[in-house]
């Protein structure tokens, strides 16, 4: 049984705000390093409801996006974001998916494990890597993780379906 | 048929994976104009709406910013634009000082007067030099107008000058044309803001037309001969119907004084030359807007010759444009 046709546009709707706030919010936030990443949240929470291969595809053009417009590798974000997507619709199927707390709990985990993935892939130095795995990577986890939670409580309703079902 | 559809999802998934996994190390390690190019591709169509809100919300981020340094620049002039008009008097003054100490043929000591927050002040006067510098007691003060005071005590780095303004102020003082001598105090009767001096002790059948200038006769070895101290501006009183006592209005400003010259030395010649008087200033300052002004012309005669000989170069130069006159061609026909 598919899910009711609003319910998946309003999800949409929600996909599409957080993509325009990571493009125009965020810029604003002050520090980027430790302000809330939009489109990972956007991520997570599309793959923890759609199959593995809908995640790999969404981590996939994602990464895409962020490699387009970030000086970092090209590849290395789509190869990461990948990964996340791809093991963060598996990782519903081993947890409790249906709890917020750990819903915004796969959300930091996702955040750091991206950026390791990227770090290691741009060829990082340790120093740097140490530095932003150990420091700015949990603090933007924690942002991340607070405001995924901060969406999930105000769109409970919405959040509460299955798109591979 | 459950596990049948669970499986087939579950390759489906596995297969969409992979494929994105080869995807993104494929992007990875190929070369990287590749890269650039696809990214540039990117940017340019699907994303430029993304790029585009970015920009936007960069632009409004430092907007902000350009707008917070903007304001406070402005601030910034507005409170140094408060300073300019006593900028510039403190300048003229440091001007006027200047050309005092080159007219000057005493020695002498620049000292800055340090002015005190009193009621009193401009009457004493802290000064920035010292005895280190050469300063001695007695050594008398003076600012581009006139004299102003005498050193009452010094310090290895500073003075204490007594300003004409204090009560026990004296100066020998004759007039400019030497026809009256007396001795010239601070008027106890006159309350005017800017103060006034007294000439006492002028004998009662030598009258002194008003606007007469009055300077230090160098009498008494204190003051040297020829410093302004003020100008005649009335009779003050007369006392018993031999002596007449004329108020002056003082030479020099002791409370908007800023720098001034400490004369030191033993012995100082007439000053009088140093101390232009208010018709030679005058005529100084005509002749040097005369000078600006004949230099604007001549720079004009110069600009307006420039301009026809390079209007006549054109006209006479083919290369540049110009159609070769008669005299021109006539002159080259005529060499053999």
């Amino acid at each position: 049984m598919s899910p009711p046709r609003v319910t998946r546009a309003q999800l949409l709707l929600v996909m599409l705000v957080l993509l325009v706030l990571q493009f125009y919010l965020r810029p604003r936030l002050g520090n980027a390093r430790i302000s809330p990443d939009f489109l990972l949240i956007a991520l997570m929470l599309f793959a923890m409801r759609s199959g593995a291969g809908a995640g790999a595809v969404a981590g996939f053009l994602i990464g895409m996006i962020e490699d387009t417009l970030t000086p970092a590798r090209f590849g290395a974000g789509a190869l990461a974001h990948t990964l996340v997507g791809y093991f963060a619709a598996w990782g519903r199927a081993v947890f409790f998916a249906d709890n917020i707390l750990v819903n915004a709990g796969f959300v930091a985990v996702g955040l750091w494990f991206r950026d390791l993935i990227v770090l290691v892939m741009s060829g990082s130095q340790h120093t740097q890597l140490l530095t932003e795995l150990t420091i700015y990577s949990p603090l933007q986890a924690l942002t991340t993780a607070g405001f995924a939670l901060l969406l999930l409580i105000t769109f409970r309703a919405w959040f509460s379906i299955r798109l591979d079902a | 048929m459950s596990s049948i559809s669970d499986r087939r999802y579950t390759r489906r998934d596995t297969v969409l994976f992979i494929l994105c996994l080869g995807l993104s190390i494929v992007t990875l390690f190929s070369p990287v104009s590749w890269s650039y190019s696809i990214a540039d591709t990117l940017r340019r169509t699907v994303l430029s709406p993304l790029v585009w809100l970015q920009t936007r919300a960069e632009e409004g981020r430092t907007s902000r910013v350009r707008f917070r340094i903007l304001t406070a620049q402005r601030d910034s002039a507005a409170y140094l634009a408060q300073f300019l008009p006593s900028l510039r008097a403190e300048n003229e003054r440091l001007r006027q000082l200047l050309k005092l100490s080159h007219r000057l043929t005493a020695s002498y000591v620049p000292a800055e007067v340090l002015h005190q927050p009193h009621a009193t002040d401009g009457r004493t006067l802290l000064l920035s030099a010292g005895s280190r510098q050469g300063v001695a007691p007695f050594n008398p003060v003076v600012a581009p107008e006139g004299l102003v005071g005498v050193i009452l005590s010094v310090s290895p780095r500073s003075s204490i000058a007594m300003s004409w303004a204090h009560p026990e102020f004296r100066v020998s003082a004759f007039t400019v044309g030497g026809n009256a001598l007396g001795v010239v105090a601070p008027s106890a009767e006159d309350r005017s803001e800017d103060g006034a001096l007294e000439l006492r002790g002028v004998p009662y059948r030598d009258s002194i037309p008003l606007g007469t200038l009055v300077l230090s006769s160098g009498l008494g070895g204190v003051f040297p001969k020829g410093i302004p101290v003020g100008t005649v501006t009335g009779t003050l009183r007369e006392e018993a119907g031999w002596e007449r006592v004329y108020r002056l209005r003082p030479a020099a400003n002791p409370g908007s004084a800023a720098h001034v010259l400490i004369l030191v030395g033993t012995r100082t010649p007439d000053l009088a030359s140093a101390f232009p008087t208010d018709s030679q200033l005058e005529a100084m300052r005509v002749d040097s807007i005369t000078r600006v002004q004949r230099a604007d012309s001549l720079a004009q005669a110069a600009r307006a010759a420039r301009a026809a000989r390079r209007e006549s170069l054109q006209k006479s130069s083919p290369m540049l444009g110009g159609t070769p006159t008669a005299g021109v061609i006539t002159g080259a026909d005529s060499t053999p």
